[in-house]
């Protein structure tokens, strides 16, 4: 088989592509949720990296399970493939549809079906905004763990086909960690209830290999999350130091000493700056700086942060504050989430890159991409889940500036290739979606990428699903295994058989 | 050279006797015996320790073994990343050891540490108490080697806790029980060993009174890393256990004995004997029945599974109150009246997708009941990933729930 892309080949399937299916889909959703009016399609071209857009054919947004599967079934008959999207807000190209595609919003199925705060649970349609989950519990006093940054404006369907971490993983693990079922619309149109709110169902645990699957095994219809009391205590402070050798050593050691931060940001000089200039805090021009959380009962949560002070200060802190009050907390952790948009101020366009290293290599690492940067003659700002190793680098550059881009893209990738080398990963929360596909070959090898994808030709044999997304190759399904292919040391004749 | 004999009788499964038995040393020889057992067309099972070959039907067909015990190694160990590489065959105990020094452990308890392997404890989603506040080993899992059927290694996951490359094979193997493909090394995320531990115990305690309590502790935000009440003949001791930091523990049980006045402190010797008693009472007898259930149904799988450990000689019940989990323990005396009663307690624990497994169960038992119930909803798709990755059918085949 030749390595046609499964996009190229389900749209040649297609035909005449997803606007040939444009009536029996308006049939199915209404015609005010087909969108096929060009003006209205631009924005489903990209998701949040907006550059390599592709436009869709249509968008169907449908308003339930029933209809979603009716949706499925057509495009399934008129070979169409299908792209997911939930808010848009994905950075890697994971929602960028490909040619012919119809695009299958789940912006319209924004219902929080059913809260079971006895059980500690919520059952909500994909296009709840993360937020909205803790919203809609704070005052029983439970809240949604997986913060990303975009908490705000992601939907949890995004959040489970990425995935998707924030600030507060580190202690209380990534979205997959808080999945408790899910109901899923396969490739041939049949709705599977994965999972259930009791632990264990028996049978493989298919809800695992479904988070964190970028769409490519199914459409999300319906997720059950778990929901956590909040934490009685959260101590905060925040720490700067000369650079960000002294910032990670204090990392190191806080970890060293057994504790278990909720949170530990680290920012380093570039970004303070820009977080300083679109927020105004008053923080300090230093080389970089950390954010800790500390949660949980009181007398450990004060006993954790007083020695984790004290560490800080030993691994050379010039500076700690501790914010007199919630308000203070919330203005600290403003300018941290904020940083990325805060880029902007200080630079006409940045790249937001996303790769992890193991967190003792955090200050040599840092230093790499330091001298890379130097060499590419651009700036990178640096801003990141230090506890975890999940590094976010922020490429600065001007697209005005001929080839400038050309070099940021180049400069983002080198520090990809500098997250494997160190024994990392190019994606710790956004995914490999459109962008990072090409770097899967070299964090994985070709056995590798075989077994994952025979996972998804178990849901997906038709590849109707965001094909072309995350493999660099793409496997068709169906393939047989061929007959007992001999180890070449056995041709050698130099092992034997029992 | 992966050694091969002649299978003996501790190479059975389930009463099934193989023709061969292996012993892989290193990566590469489990490679090659898989690849052997492809040429050969042979259905295998993999042992570890062999402590929970029971869990599951009998293979339909079984050929050879592959046992992991040489495989046993630490291959890396990175204290302050707090990642831990091993091979499957390797104990949890011995892991363990070798990761006190360095004032961490693998925060898994599941019985038997001595002998359960790791790749057991994920093939066999095997756990402890602890699981309360550190999860299951699809929580712990970061990385994995298999091979599969076809003798290919394949790696999913990574060296690093936070990873979203690529599908998520490692958690995908837990609980696999061998069937999609050989687990040959494990990346595991770590946890510090904790510098205090306090349990406090409450006994006489009825059912509600378990939930009730363990309710009051979890709304007073402690946060325990265990918590579990055994059986004391018609009521239950809640043992909840703290770990962390000294002043932490501290204050978290006193504030727990403050709760409720029946409340009894234990530390150290005391302490052990309490949850060596939870191991013991969950392992006693040849039957041994774990449900599943949301946990505020506490209550009613209580109602529900009391009649099954009344057909059992000596049955007592384990339950874990925040994670909606009970173990049935004790010995078979009158198979058919407990095959009933676990139809009928499968019944009732349907709603809210509660389930009922036979862990353990002699031949007897199972004649009358299957180990592990209904087929679940998602079946198609587990047969499909089980072609997928095991297109011939050869690994464990017909031990998993649905008869895959
Ligand atoms: C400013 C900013 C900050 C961010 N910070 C973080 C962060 O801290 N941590 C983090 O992890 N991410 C972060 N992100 C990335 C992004 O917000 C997450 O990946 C998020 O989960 C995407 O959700 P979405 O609803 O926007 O999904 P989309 O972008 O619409 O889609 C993402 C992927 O999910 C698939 N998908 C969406 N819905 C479904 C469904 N119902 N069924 C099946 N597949 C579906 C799509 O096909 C696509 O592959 C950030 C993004 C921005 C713009
Ligand atoms: C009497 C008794 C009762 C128990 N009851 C429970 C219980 O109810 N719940 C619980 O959680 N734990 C229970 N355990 C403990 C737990 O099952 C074991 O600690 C552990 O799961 C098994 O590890 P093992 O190395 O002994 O695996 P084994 O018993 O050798 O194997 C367990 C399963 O995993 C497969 N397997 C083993 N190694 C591999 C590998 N490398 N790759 C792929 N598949 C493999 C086997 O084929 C088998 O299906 C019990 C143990 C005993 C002795």
């Amino acid at each position: 088989m030749t390595a046609r892309s499964a996009a190229g080949e389900a749209a040649q399937r297609g035909g005449a592509g997803a606007r040939a299916v444009a009536r029996k889909l308006a049939a199915i959703v209404g015609p005010r949720n087909v969108v096929v009016d060009p003006a209205e399609l631009l924005v489903y071209e990209c998701d949040g990296l907006t550059h390599g857009r592709v436009r869709p054919d249509l968008v169907v947004l449908p308003g339930s399970t029933e209809e979603v599967a009716a949706v499925v079934r057509v495009a399934r008959d008129a070979s169409v493939p299908l792209v997911p999207r939930g808010a848009g807000t994905g950075l890697s190209g994971g929602a960028r549809p490909v040619p012919g595609c119809a695009v299958l919003s789940l912006s319209r199925m924004r219902r929080i079906l059913e809260l079971d705060l006895e059980n500690g649970w919520a059952r909500v349609e994909p296009g709840v905004i993360n937020l909205d989950v803790t919203r809609a519990v704070a005052g029983a006093g439970f809240y949604y763990a997986p913060d990303p940054s975009s908490q705000s404006v992601c939907s949890i369907g995004g959040n489970v086909a990425e995935n998707s971490g924030g600030a507060h993983c580190l202690k209380y693990g990534f979205t997959t960690n808080h999945v408790l079922a899910a109901r899923v619309v396969l490739s041939d149109g049949a709705v599977v209830d994965l999972g259930g709110p009791a632990p264990d169902a028996p049978g493989y645990d298919l809800l695992a290999a479904l988070v964190g699957s970028e769409g490519m095994l199914g459409v999300v219809t319906e997720v059950t999350v778990r929901l956590l009391r909040k934490p009685e205590t959260t101590r905060t402070f925040f720490a700067t130091f000369p650079s960000t050798d002294e910032a990670g050593a204090a990392v190191s050691g806080i970890i060293a000493a057994g504790i278990l931060p909720a949170a530990i940001e680290m920012m380093d000089r570039l970004a303070i700056v820009a977080a300083k200039a679109a927020t105004g805090l008053d923080w300090p021009d230093v080389g970089a700086a950390l954010l800790m959380d500390a949660d949980g009962p009181r007398a450990e949560v004060e006993h954790v942060s007083a020695r984790a002070i004290e560490i800080a200060r030993a691994a050379g802190a010039l500076e700690i504050r501790v914010p007199r009050d919630e308000a203070e907390r919330q203005l600290m952790w403003k300018g941290r989430k904020s940083a990325f948009a805060a880029v902007g101020r200080i630079s006409p366009s940045y790249l937001v890159e996303d790769g992890v290293i193991p967190r003792s290599e955090i200050a040599r690492v840092l230093r790499d991409i330091g001298r890379l940067a130097e060499e590419a003659g651009l700036r990178v700002a640096n801003v990141f889940h230090a506890g975890d190793g999940n590094l976010h680098p922020l490429v600065l550059y001007d697209a005005r500036v001929p080839g400038e881009e050309e070099r940021a893209a180049r400069l983002g990738g080198e520090i990809l290739r500098l997250c494997i080398r160190y024994g990392g990963s190019i994606t710790g929360e956004h995914g490999v979606g459109a962008e990072k596909a090409a770097y899967m070959a070299e964090q994985f090898g070709p056995d590798d990428l075989d077994t994952m994808q025979r996972v998804r030709c178990a849901f997906d044999g038709a590849a109707l699903m965001n094909p072309g997304k995350v493999f660099p190759t793409p496997r068709l399904c169906g393939e047989k295994p061929g007959p007992y292919r001999p180890h070449p040391a056995e041709v050698a004749g130099l092992a034997e058989r029992w | 050279m992966s050694a091969v004999r002649a299978a003996a009788d501790g190479d059975a499964v389930l009463g099934l006797t193989p023709r061969v038995a292996l012993e892989p040393g290193s990566l590469d020889e489990a490679a090659d015996a898989m690849r052997a057992l492809a040429r050969d067309r042979a259905a295998v099972t993999f042992i570890g320790g062999g402590t929970d070959l029971e869990l599951g039907a009998p293979p339909a067909r079984l050929d050879a073994v592959l046992h992991t015990r040489r495989l046993d190694r630490v291959k890396e160990h990175a204290p302050a990343d707090q990642i831990v590489a091993v091979e499957a065959g390797l104990t949890i105990a011995a892991l363990q050891r070798h990761l006190a020094p360095h004032g961490q452990r693998l925060a898994l308890d599941p019985p038997h540490p001595e002998r359960a392997t790791v790749g057991g404890v994920v093939a066999a989603n095997a756990f402890g108490p602890r699981r309360t506040r550190f999860g299951t080993v699809r929580d712990l899992v970061v990385g994995v080697t298999l091979v599969r059927a076809d003798g290919v290694v394949a790696r999913g996951g990574g060296k690093v806790v936070k990873n979203v490359a690529g599908f998520d094979l490692p958690r995908l193997l837990c609980g696999s029980l061998g069937s999609l493909a050989l687990v040959a090394e494990v990346v595991f995320r770590l946890h510090p060993l904790p510098e205090a531990s306090a349990t406090v115990a409450v006994p006489g305690l009825t059912p509600a009174e378990v939930r009730a309590l363990a309710r009051a502790a979890l709304d007073a935000r402690l946060d325990p890393v265990a918590m579990a009440a055994l059986q004391e003949g018609d009521r239950f001791r809640l043992a909840i256990r703290f770990e962390g930091f000294g002043p932490g523990v501290r204050e978290q049980a006193e504030r727990l004995l403050a709760l409720d006045p029946r409340c009894e402190a234990l530390a150290g010797a005391d302490e052990a004997a309490l949850w060596a008693r939870h191991d013991a009472l969950r392992l006693a007898g040849d039957v041994r029945a774990k449900a599943a259930f949301p946990p505020a149904s506490l209550e009613g799988a209580v109602r529900t599974l009391e009649p099954l450990a009344a057909t059992l000689t000596a049955g007592a019940l384990v339950l874990h109150p925040a994670l909606g989990i009970a173990f049935v323990a004790g010995a078979l005396s009158r198979a058919e009246a407990t095959g009933s009663a676990v139809a009928a307690a499968r019944v009732a624990l349907r709603p809210g997708n509660g389930s009922l497994v036979l862990a353990a169960a002699p031949a007897a038992l199972r004649a009358v009941a299957d180990p592990w119930g209904d087929p679940p909803p998602a079946v198609e798709v587990m047969r499909r990933l089980k072609r997928e990755l095991d297109p011939d059918g050869r690994l464990a085949p017909g031990r998993l729930a649905g008869g895959i």
